[in-house]
Parts: C-alpha cells; structure tokens; sequence
C-alpha cells in the first residue's frame, strides 16, 4: 500500500516514464508469432509439413492466445480488423487471420495434393506473403510509436525479420534433423553456416538499434542505460547478449553438427530472443513530456 | 465551429493540485488514475534553485498519434477537436497509450473498479454511480469535460483552478482569451519536434 501511494507521489513529477501497457503478455505473443512466422517461411524452402505444422500452431496458439491474454476487451479482438489503412496492429491480424486459412490450406495441400495445381501456387503464394507479414509487422507496430525512442527506429522491423529468421533457423535444425535434414547432410550445414551469418548480422542490429536510440533523445538514453548499465543490465547482458548471440554463435560457427548442439543452440538463441522481447518492452521510457528546466536556466 | 484549446500560464500555477482533484471528481476516476496532473520540476543549482509546476493533460493534438495507430478506429476527433475515445469499441490493446508521447492514456483495469477509493472493496455510492460510464479494460483520457464543454461550460480543472492558471477557449476564434494569450506571450506547445500539433500550450 505504502509502496503504491509513493508512486502515485512519484508521477507528480517531471522524469522518465516507464511503459507498462504492454508486458509479458505482448512479449510472449510477439515471440510466438516471429519464431512460429520464421520457422514457416524456413520449412517452405524444404517442404517441411511438420515443420510448418509446428509454425501454424505456434501462431495461432502461442501469439493468438498471447495477445487474447494481453487484450481488455478479447471478445472485441476482431474489432481490430477495422482500420488496415493505418495501424499495424490491423495489419498484423489480417495477416494472422490469412496465414491461418491460407497456412492450414497450404499444409493439407503440400500432405495430400487436395488443390489443383494453379490453385495450390495461388494458396501458397498467400500464406507465405502473410507469413511474411507476421515476421515484420510486429517491428513496424513498435516504431510507430514515435513516443518512445527505444522503438521509434526503422531498425525495428529489420530486428523482427532477423530475429524471426533465426528463429526458424534454429527450430527447423532442431526439428527437421532426424527428418528431412538427416537426408540432406548438405542443408544441414549450409542452415547452420545461415545460422551464424544471421546471429553476427542480428548482432549488430541490436547494436545499431540501441545506438540509434541512445543518441535519439533523453528517453532513448534512458533506456539504453537500463538495459546495459542498471536495472535490466544482468539480464539483457547475460540471456540477450552473451547467451543469445555469444553461445549460440560459437556454438554455429565451430560446434559440430549433433543433435545435441543443435539442441543447445536453438534453446541458447530462443532465450535470449524471448528475453529480448521482454526486456525491450520494460526497458521501454518515455521522453520527459514538458520540461522547461533548460527555459528557466536562462 | 470552435475548435477547443488550452493555455497553461505557469507564472500562475501554484501546484495545489486542485485541478486534478476536481477532475478526479468530475469524471468519477478510480484510485491511481489521472486525466491531469500538476507535475513539479527543481531547476538551476544552488543557492539559486527555483521549482517549477507544469500542469498536464491530454493534449488533443490536431494530428493524434494514438487516432492514427487505433486498430479499432475507437479513438477519434470531434470536429470541434476534442479528441475520444468510444468505450464500446475499445478493444484494449494499448496500442494507444504507447503512441502517446505525453503518456496522458490509462487502461482501465477491471480491478481499479473493484477496489474502491478506500481500498475495502466496497464501493460508495459515488463510485457505483460513477464508474458506470466506464468499460472495464478500454482506454481512457481527458476529454476537456465532454459533457461540460457542450453545455456551455469550462472543463472542471479550469473552472476550479483558484489562480486562473488554465485557460480554455476556441484557438479559432482570433479574439479570444486562449489565441490573445498564445500570441503575445509566446505560447508554446510540448514536445513540438513530435509534430502532433498539440491543442494545449504553455506561456511563461
């Protein structure tokens, strides 16, 4: 009690502000939707039904029942379709509900031959543009926010693709290696050369992403202090950087190619991924709306 | 048709708070929740430090960040500039509140209604009657007292600031106290390189 009247005193004043409006619910969704996305879009190249199998539930299951979660109003949630012109989040779940119909169609398709063959090119063409939607939107949602410099970046979607298709990556090494990998050793090390070019490239999207916000404004400085120097820093440090690219890439660059590595891999880069999405959300400020401190020194 | 704005003058302000008492009570906010604030800032070092307060509010800018990112089209702009929000297509996805640059958005969580402003769970005749307005898990803001505004009135927070310190008006009317203020003092609007517009300015 006493802990809460102290923060309503502590609003009162001019000063960063967290973001709370979107937490652990969001970030779960945000997870399951760019890793189920990425592993869909990998498994295409291989004709990987479980695979893609896997990819439609995560989505539907992991990121749909992550935003129902999250929602005031999730008997409402199909409301959000009403404005695709102009907010992301419309976008997104047009994306979703298409991946969802055209996905599915695609997967009975490629395991049966139910579709003609025009057809079947019309059905995957769909769930493919849309599973590709779902890879980026997420970024473009977070950038739009021009409130918060942390997300307010062009680097935001680059950073959902790029964490999307390491996901992928590393779940398709992970699920498709007693399967359709085990049949093609060559795929097999080809994805994991992907895998560490895609963790050195995403590396350094991170790095420019916190740059670009440290140098943005007050708040983005702000935020960048919480993730590497303060309260989240033995977090992000530790699962987003050192487990998630450090490991992980070590382990792609020079590890052999078992299913035990792999395992380790995958499990390595999907933690620091899920703590990213969490930590970006916490450490997430607001710039200071009105000071006038700099006015008054004058 | 008007087109609705506020002056802050904060040679004026006196940070009591008044403001968001009587808006607390006008709009039947439940505990933690805020349509305005006076927010107070020390400035320059010693021995010459000064604070200063800095009222807030939703700041009913002209091109709204959170009208733009709303999935639901559930925030929108009166014509007389008011911005909205329609509780019964709400959706709560927060999508607005972190658009907002000025953090002036709340979602209503359906367990601020259940508390009560004592903190007993049990709700006073003011709050039940009160808190029907609002859905539980949607958005909610400022709306310059809506209601007030129509029927000819000032919003609460003007009405009852004790040093004149708010000043609403229409920011079309050229004679008028609000446009009178902005131009000869300078008024400036918050966080302008946001490019929102804001309907609220700032004359010191």
């Amino acid at each position: 009690m006493l802990s809460n009247r102290l923060q309503i005193v502590d609003d009162f004043r001019v000063g960063f502000r967290a973001q709370k409006a979107w937490g652990g619910s969001m970030a779960t969704a945000f997870f399951f939707g760019e890793a189920g996305a990425g592993l869909f879009f990998i498994s295409q190249f291989f004709g990987f039904v479980q695979g893609m199998a896997v990819a439609l539930l995560m989505v539907l299951i992991g990121k749909g029942g992550g935003h129902l979660m999250h929602l005031g109003r999730p008997s409402r949630g199909w409301r959000a379709l009403a404005r695709i012109g102009s907010s992301w989040i419309s976008r997104g779940l047009f994306a979703i509900a298409m991946f969802a119909v055209f996905g599915g169609l695609h997967i009975l398709d490629v395991s049966g031959k139910v579709l003609p063959e025009g057809l079947s090119m019309l059905v995957r063409a769909v769930a493919v543009a849309a599973c590709l939607v779902i890879m980026v939107y997420q970024g473009f949602a977070m950038s739009h926010s021009s409130s918060i410099s942390l997300w307010s970046t062009g680097l935001m979607p680059i950073t959902s693709l790029t964490y999307s298709l390491l996901a992928g990556t590393m779940l398709m090494l992970v699920l498709g290696y007693d399967s359709v990998l085990a049949e093609q050793p060559d795929a097999l090390r080809m994805l994991k050369l992907a895998a560490a070019g895609l963790l050195l490239y995403g590396f350094v999207v991170i790095l420019a992403m916190l740059h670009a916000a440290k140098y943005g404004s007050e708040g983005g400085q702000e935020s960048v202090e919480l993730l590497l120097k303060r309260d989240f820093a033995k977090w992000f440090v530790s699962l987003v950087i050192l487990v998630g690219f450090v490991l992980t890439g070590l382990l792609a660059a020079f590890g052999p190619t078992s299913y035990g590595v792999m395992l380790t891999m995958a499990a390595a880069e999907l933690t620091g991924y899920y703590a990213f999405r969490v930590l970006v959300f916490k450490a997430a400020t607001y710039d200071p709306a009105v000071s006038f401190a700099a006015h008054f020194r004058r | 048709m008007a087109k609705w704005g506020m002056v802050f003058d904060l040679k004026r302000c006196i940070g009591c708070n008044a403001c968001a008492v009587a808006c607390k009570q006008e709009n039947s906010l439940p505990y933690g929740v805020f349509f305005t604030k006076t927010l107070s800032e020390e400035v320059g070092e010693f021995p010459t430090t000064t604070r200063v307060y800095i009222p807030t509010l939703c700041n009913h800018c002209e091109d709204a960040p959170c009208q733009r990112v709303c999935p639901t089209g559930a925030t929108y702009t009166r014509p007389d500039g008011i911005v909205m929000v329609d509780g019964d297509k709400c959706i709560g996805c927060g999508s607005c509140i972190v658009a907002c640059p000025y953090d002036q958005r709340t979602r209503l969580e359906p367990q601020m209604l259940e508390r009560g402003l004592f903190g007993n769970g049990k709700l006073t005749p003011f709050e039940l009657h009160g808190y029907a307005r609002f859905t539980p898990g949607t958005a909610v803001k400022c709306t310059f007292c809506h209601e007030r505004v129509d029927a000819g009135l000032q919003p609460a927070c003007v009405a009852t600031c004790p040093t004149n310190a708010r000043i609403f008006g229409d920011l079309d009317d050229p004679g008028s106290t609000v446009r009178r203020l902005i131009q000869e003092r300078r008024g400036r609007q918050p966080m302008p390189e946001r490019n929102t517009n804001p309907r609220v300015f700032y004359i010191d």
